[in-house]
């Protein structure tokens, strides 16, 4: 194969060499709540794990991301012991730092691995070559690079396994795409937003034949006895001492609010802009507005948002919300199953989720963006549609990393990244089979122009003009911008998806 | 090329440009993959956005490490001086700026310094007073200080220093032929010096505004802009005197410009970069003096002094007179009465101190003049080279050679010093890069960073110094050593004895270390002398190279051996 300047290992040296400096950059709470995972999954047993509540930041993920953070305790106890405590909070010696940081950068090589593997899979030069940027703009994605790196989580890991599963489909090995995918979401649950796809999908193809009554028997009690095991494994321990209970409580918190403390920008942002326009308005109108709730979407951490103007939300309608719209492309893939399609399907119930979800969080953003990518160079109305996710998805994530040293390089490594690799799709992607869809390409150099400004106000201007006053507001545009920029994505991909 | 002169040949360029662009992709070194989908004049624009964004990333990601004298009181660091002056500078009246308060950072450098940290100060200050409150903010230490104060040197970096690499390299480039993907190649290379970043960006300092300085006056050489660039120089030299290591080299080529031997006075042309061509003196005898221009170099040099340290003069308070100001500056700048190093640097003196105890043995005054004397053979023969042949090709080589000659020899030298020869040794990629003056070039940064590896390891950059030498080292492909076997052994043995003392200084308790607290930093300076010595060597022999003066000793001599051949086909005829 001839190789491609620069080669994915040349990105990933010089990628890791960033990630290294970054070591003592500013970290979120995620960093204390990870060290706590590894204090108790240390120095507790097994029963204990979902048990212990000393520190506020209670294990909240599935056994098998307890178990890697055991894992990862056996190295941590070299560099100091003193972390494995489960009464140190908020514990960070240097030695803790380095330790966290490096564990995420080393586990990230299950991504580096997976995006290889996609690489790998291509028939053709050409496909190879355009799997190449694909898995480079994913392998440098500032998404990646402000939460894991920054900010602290180990989604890298995360979506490598993702992106094996779908890889696997991608070439019908669909029993191993099935079994990887239970083992992700025994890591990581919230992955429960685009089983929907994976259940249809697996049902068609691996469990049917040819036609809906032609049922593989073998197949299903492959697939369905391997699953079962997986999580026989993960959960059967817990299911024999009688935690399940206590377990799910722990994973599906619902007592959270409809938005989060700043708003994932999704449908429910736009719906909480439009109530804060409607106070201003409402009176002139001569609309009721509920005064106690004035204040509770700008406030609240992770309270309970409450609207003014509008009707409240209540959670089951986001989840019908969300279940509809699944199904619309859960039927498209059903109906007519292909790999590309099927890939298609997990962006649209991650899209899905995202937008009408309950509590949802900007990381979430994750769950589009990943297989969108893999899925954005297909023609140019897919790149079309594509473009203001990866601006928006960038640009929500910003106020994850809030601190002013940190604005620097979250910006500066996001302007780069959109720069050279818009203009790499640009010259890699194929000329679409069918026509444009008129609205989406003049949306889309609208929406991009309005960002530059938008974010200069945000970070900086906003600060020097009000201080600390009005902290909501930038917050507020960043979210309702973004929402925008995401739902034209999504309504874009959506359009596609159901006419190809 | 320069319309030929009669007495040398136009240099032939078949060694020092070749371009990667060709043997893509069989086996190119990583820093010119990264850039090889933009060699294309398609993309050409998006080079210089995209090499600056991503040298930004790099440095800012630099400033997360500790700077200078991090939480060590009482006195903390370099890092506190600079915030001191901004502190002082703006609330003091600029009578008092050279004399307020000597014994916590006293002002010592030059007066752009002073105007500079005046200048941060105010826009700091309206951000927040605090920061640079009058004698209550000693010792200032806050979250949003340090994001500050780190933001102005990373604007300053990008206000003076890069555009003037930039600048540099097209001039550098064109004057040499070099082709436009070598010269992105060149630009990254210079973008990517650790020793300046971390410096600048780790350590925290504003090395970055004195070389951008006197960068710039290179480049403005390179384009014929005398004038300009003597500006420039001087300027440069008032932000910060280190810049006089490159001053006698500038002095030789600017003077050589306007004194020109009878023998090529007509073959003046671009090569040359000449001057005007107004006032001609013939002297009897085989000299030329281009007056006109020699007067107008004068005048600018002086005038733009003056500028600078007017303020001084003209707003002297009614404590000190004018001139006592001006005298207090100097003083202040030049601390003569300092010793002959300070900590332990890589130098002459410090390494060979180790067998002669030269403080012993001689008074400071002998060894002020001792020093002085060797600095000046150290530097006489880039100078005198560039004086004769003031060619735009030899203008960072013999700047470089002089940078060293200071380095090696003179009085007062800083680890931090390094910077100078490193930087314009450096430049010297932008005339084209072959694998030889790679390795050269790369392997002599890595021995920078090394060098100053005690300092960054007092001030806790341990991650950032491994990370930027790493990289660099691999961006380079340094494991590819130059041809020739001495050199091999050279480069090898500097890094087997860097990283034995490395390991040493790690896992060694105890034993050596309790006798000599100090052995792995002695080890450190002698390595390092060995091979700063041996780059002043290297140097100048590729400047006289370059010059054409090796080319000259080889066809001497290739002629005689023709003669000799034709001689005898003659008799066997």
């Amino acid at each position: 194969m001839e190789a491609e300047h620069p080669t994915f290992t040349e990105c990933l040296v010089l990628a890791t060499a960033l990630k290294l400096l970054l070591i003592p950059a500013y970290r979120s709470t995620d960093f204390e709540v990870h060290r706590n995972w590894l204090a108790i999954t240390h120095s507790l047993p097994t029963s204990k794990w979902y048990i212990e509540d000393t520190s506020e930041w209670t294990l909240d993920y599935p056994p098998f991301f307890a178990v890697f953070e055991w894992f990862l305790s056996q190295f941590a106890r070299l560099f100091d012991p003193g972390m494995l405590v489960v009464k140190n909070l908020n514990y960070a010696s240097p030695q803790t730092i380095y330790f966290q940081r490096l564990s995420v950068i080393v586990s990230e090589l299950v991504l580096i691995l997976s995006l290889r593997r996609f690489v790998a899979i291509q028939a053709t030069p050409q496909s190879k070559k355009v799997a190449h940027i694909i898995a480079l703009s994913l392998l440098l994605s500032p998404a990646f690079l402000i939460i894991d790196h920054i900010h602290f989580q180990y989604n890298g890991m995360m979506f490598g396994i993702l992106i094996f599963s779908l890889t696997d489909a991608l070439t019908d090995n669909l029993l191993r795409s099935g079994v990887l995918f239970a083992v992700l979401l025994c890591f990581k649950h919230i992955y429960l937003y685009i089983a929907p796809a994976y259940f249809a999908y697996l049902l068609r193809r691996y469990c049917l034949g040819r036609t809906l009554l032609d049922i593989q028997l073998a197949n299903c009690i492959k697939l369905g006895g391997a699953i079962v095991s997986i999580f026989g494994i993960a959960f059967g321990y817990f299911a024999a001492i009688g935690q399940i209970p206590q377990l799910l409580t722990r994973l599906f918190p619902f007592s959270r609010g409809l938005c989060h403390a700043y708003w994932a920008p999704n449908a429910w942002a736009l719906y909480a802009f439009a109530d804060r326009v409607l106070i201003i308005v409402a009176p002139r109108l001569g609309l009721p507005i509920d005064s106690a709730s004035l204040g509770s979407a700008t406030r609240g951490l992770v309270g309970d948002t409450s609207f003014a103007v509008l009707p409240n939300i209540p959670p089951r309608a986001t989840f019908v919300l969300t279940l509809a719209v699944q199904l619309v492309c859960l039927a498209k893939v059903f109906l007519q199953p292909s790999p590309m399609r099927f890939v298609g399907a997990v962006t649209l119930c991650g899209f899905a989720s995202f937008m009408f979800g309950w509590h949802v969080h900007e990381k979430a953003i994750l769950l589009p963006l990943v297989p969108f990518s893999l899925l954005a160079l297909q023609d140019r109305r897919y790149l079309g549609a594509f473009r203001p996710l990866a601006v928006a998805g960038h640009i929500s994530l910003f106020p994850l990393v809030f601190k002013a040293a940190e604005f620097p390089i979250k910006s500066a490594y996001t302007i780069l990244w959109v720069m050279v690799f818009f203009m790499t799709f640009d010259t890699v992607v194929p000329v679409a089979k069918s026509q444009r869809i008129f609205f989406l390409d003049r949306f889309e150099i609208v929406y991009m122009t309005v960002g530059v400004p938008l974010i200069l106000y945000t970070e900086l201007f906003h600060f020097a003009i009000f201080g600390s006053k009005l902290e909501f507001l930038p917050l507020m545009f960043t979210s309702s911008y973004c929402a925008l920029g995401i739902l034209g994505s999504f309504l874009g991909f959506f359009t596609l998806y159901l006419t190809s | 090329m320069a319309p030929a002169s009669p007495a040398h040949k136009p240099r032939k360029r078949k060694r020092h440009v070749r371009s990667y662009s060709l043997m893509l992709p069989s086996k190119p070194f990583p820093l010119a993959s990264f850039l090889h989908p933009l060699r294309t004049s398609a993309k050409q624009r998006l080079v210089i956005p995209t090499l600056l964004i991503v040298a930004f990333i790099f440095r800012w990601a630099v400033t997360y490490g500790p700077y200078s004298g991090e939480h060590t009181p009482p006195m903390y660091g370099d890092f506190e001086a600079q915030r001191h002056w901004m502190e002082i500078t703006i609330h003091l009246p600029m009578a008092q700026w050279y004399w307020y308060d000597l014994t916590w950072w006293g002002l010592d450098y030059p007066p752009l310094t002073a105007y500079h940290s005046w200048l941060c100060g105010k826009i700091g200050s309206l951000i927040s007073p605090d920061w640079f409150a009058l004698d209550a903010s000693c010792g200032h230490e806050s979250y949003n200080n340090r994001v500050f104060m780190r933001a102005t040197v990373a604007v300053s970096d990008y206000l003076i220093y890069i555009p003037a690499i930039v600048i540099f390299s097209k001039w550098y480039s064109r004057t040499t032929g070099t082709d436009r993907y070598d010269r992105s190649i060149a630009l990254a290379i210079l973008l990517a010096m650790p020793c300046l970043i971390i410096i600048d960006y780790g350590h925290f300092q504003y090395n970055s505004v004195m070389l951008g300085l006197a960068v710039l006056a290179f480049a403005n050489f390179l384009a014929d802009r005398l004038l300009w660039g003597s500006l420039m120089f001087v300027m440069s030299l008032c932000f910060k005197q280190m810049a006089l290591y490159y001053a006698p080299a500038v002095f030789a080529y600017l003077l050589g410009l306007c004194v020109s031997f009878g023998r090529r006075a007509g073959g003046e042309g671009s090569g040359n970069g000449g001057g005007g061509s107004g006032l001609v003196i013939t002297i009897p005898g085989p000299i030329r003096i281009d007056l006109q221009t020699l007067v107008l170099l004068g005048v600018t040099v002086l005038s733009t002094f003056a500028v600078m340290v007017a303020p001084f003069a003209v707003l002297h308070g009614e404590e000190h007179g004018a001139l006592e100001q001006l005298a207090q500056m100097v003083h202040r700048v030049f601390p003569f009465a300092r010793g002959l190093w300070e900590d332990k640097v890589a130098n002459f003196w410090c390494a060979t101190n180790i067998v002669v105890k030269y403080r012993e043995m001689l008074a400071r005054e002998t060894l002020q003049k001792v020093s002085l004397a060797l600095t000046l053979l150290a530097i006489l023969p880039p100078c005198a080279l560039l004086f004769l042949r003031p060619k735009k090709a030899l203008l960072p080589w013999g700047v470089a050679g002089c940078a060293w000659g200071f380095f090696l020899f003179s009085f007062q030298v800083h680890e931090k010093s390094v910077l100078l020869p490193m930087v314009a040794m450096t430049l010297v990629v932008a005339g084209g890069v072959d694998r030889d003056l790679l390795s050269w070039i790369g392997w002599a940064n890595n021995v920078a960073m090394f060098s100053m590896w005690p300092l960054l390891r007092r001030e806790g950059l341990g991650l950032q110094y491994t990370v930027l030498t790493g990289l660099w080292s691999w961006l380079l492909s340094l494991h590819e050593l130059p041809s020739s076997i001495f050199a091999k052994a050279l480069h090898v043995g500097f890094y087997i004895g860097a990283l034995a003392l490395h390991v040493a200084e790690i896992t060694v308790k105890g034993g050596i270390v309790e006798r000599l607290p100090d052995v792995w930093v002695v080890g450190n300076v002698v390595l390092c002398f060995v091979a700063f010595a041996w780059l002043y060597v290297w140097v100048l022999y590729r400047m006289a190279d370059e010059a054409g003066l090796v080319e000259d000793v080889y066809a001497v001599m290739g002629k005689a051996k023709e003669e000799g051949e034709r001689e005898r086909l003659k008799k066997v005829e």
